[in-house]
């Protein structure tokens, strides 16, 4: 490439049909966009087959990114919306919405009104995190993907996902105690493999 | 029986029956309890709750713990990194079917890096 040349002029050439362009375009934003899928779907295939829907379809619409927004978070708004038309088409519950995707009472955070044990602070790690993300109902992971680690606002994940700010408010709660609840038993274990 | 009373027992025996914890406030009697609290942790933690909701949170070790537990995943997840990529089957794919509908010209034999 095309190497050291500005994202914007990548951009523009891109949009002009050069292939090579679009390429370093998929190098510099791969990681971003395959990560994302993989946090969404927990499916290494289903996140690869996501990736390469996402940059086709970046192909065919790179010509109407106007720069109102940054070129990352435009593509970033893409492939989000590739991963829940995937879901929607599924047909799994957790993209259905409202309160028809809530998990059921036994996939739920326990609340936690009397129990006082050791806090969390300092003890999780990237892969700890990771795999409990992974192993979240479907429902919980998406919203917790999208506000937590990726920064979109619940204003926004609502009206991705066709539900309300209250109902992703609620949703991202729930995630996160259910993340507490796996996260604590995991310090249990390691604690318990180490005795 | 007054009416503060009266609240000030059903707490009380609120507490007793269902182990709910309630934070004792000299004076107060319609105090708000981990339950009350906690119904509306989701709507609060990330803006900020009303001045009784904080007050709760001062002086109740469980939620004050339970609110501080959250918040550290929710910052812990801020640092989470794309660190994987995806197999170089992913831009094959990619390219392959840009080729079919003519979208791109074959490029020399080359691999993304």
């Amino acid at each position: 490439m095309t190497s050291g040349m500005p994202e914007s002029e990548a951009i523009e050439r891109a949009q002009q049909g050069d292939g090579e362009c679009f390429e370093a375009l998929y190098s510099m934003h791969k990681r971003r966009v395959y990560s994302l899928c993989l946090r969404m779907t927990g499916n290494t295939a289903e996140a690869e087959d996501l990736t390469q829907e996402a940059f086709l379809q970046l192909y065919r619409k790179i010509a109407t990114f106007r720069g109102e927004s940054a070129f990352s978070t435009w593509l970033h708004r893409l492939a989000v919306n590739v991963v829940l038309m995937h879901l929607r088409k599924k047909g799994l519950p957790e993209v259905s919405l409202q309160e028809t995707m809530e998990p059921t009472e036994e996939d739920g955070p326990k609340k936690d009104f009397g129990a006082h044990d050791q806090v969390l602070a300092g003890s999780i790690d990237r892969v700890n995190l990771e795999r409990a993300i992974e192993s979240l109902p479907p429902g919980y992971r998406i919203i917790f993907v999208l506000h937590d680690v990726e920064g979109y606002e619940h204003n926004e994940i609502a009206e991705m996902m066709g539900c309300s700010i209250g109902n992703s408010k609620s949703q991202l709660h729930k995630a996160r105690m259910k993340l507490r609840d796996l996260l604590k038993i995991t310090r249990a274990e390691r604690a318990g493999a180490r005795k | 029986m007054r009416t503060g009373e009266a609240i000030a027992m059903a707490t009380k025996q609120e507490t007793k029956a269902t182990g709910i914890g309630a934070v004792e406030i000299p004076g107060r009697d319609n105090q708000m309890n981990c339950a009350d609290f906690q119904r509306d942790l989701p709507l609060i933690i990330d803006s900020g709750g009303s001045e009784e909701q904080e007050e709760h949170l001062r002086t109740c070790d469980v939620c004050r713990d339970l609110v501080n537990d959250l918040r550290y995943i929710a910052d812990q997840a801020k640092l989470l990194v794309p660190m994987l990529e995806p197999s170089p089957k992913v831009w094959d794919g990619i390219e392959e079917k840009l080729k079919l509908e003519g979208l791109i010209k074959p490029v020399q034999a080359r691999r993304t890096p």
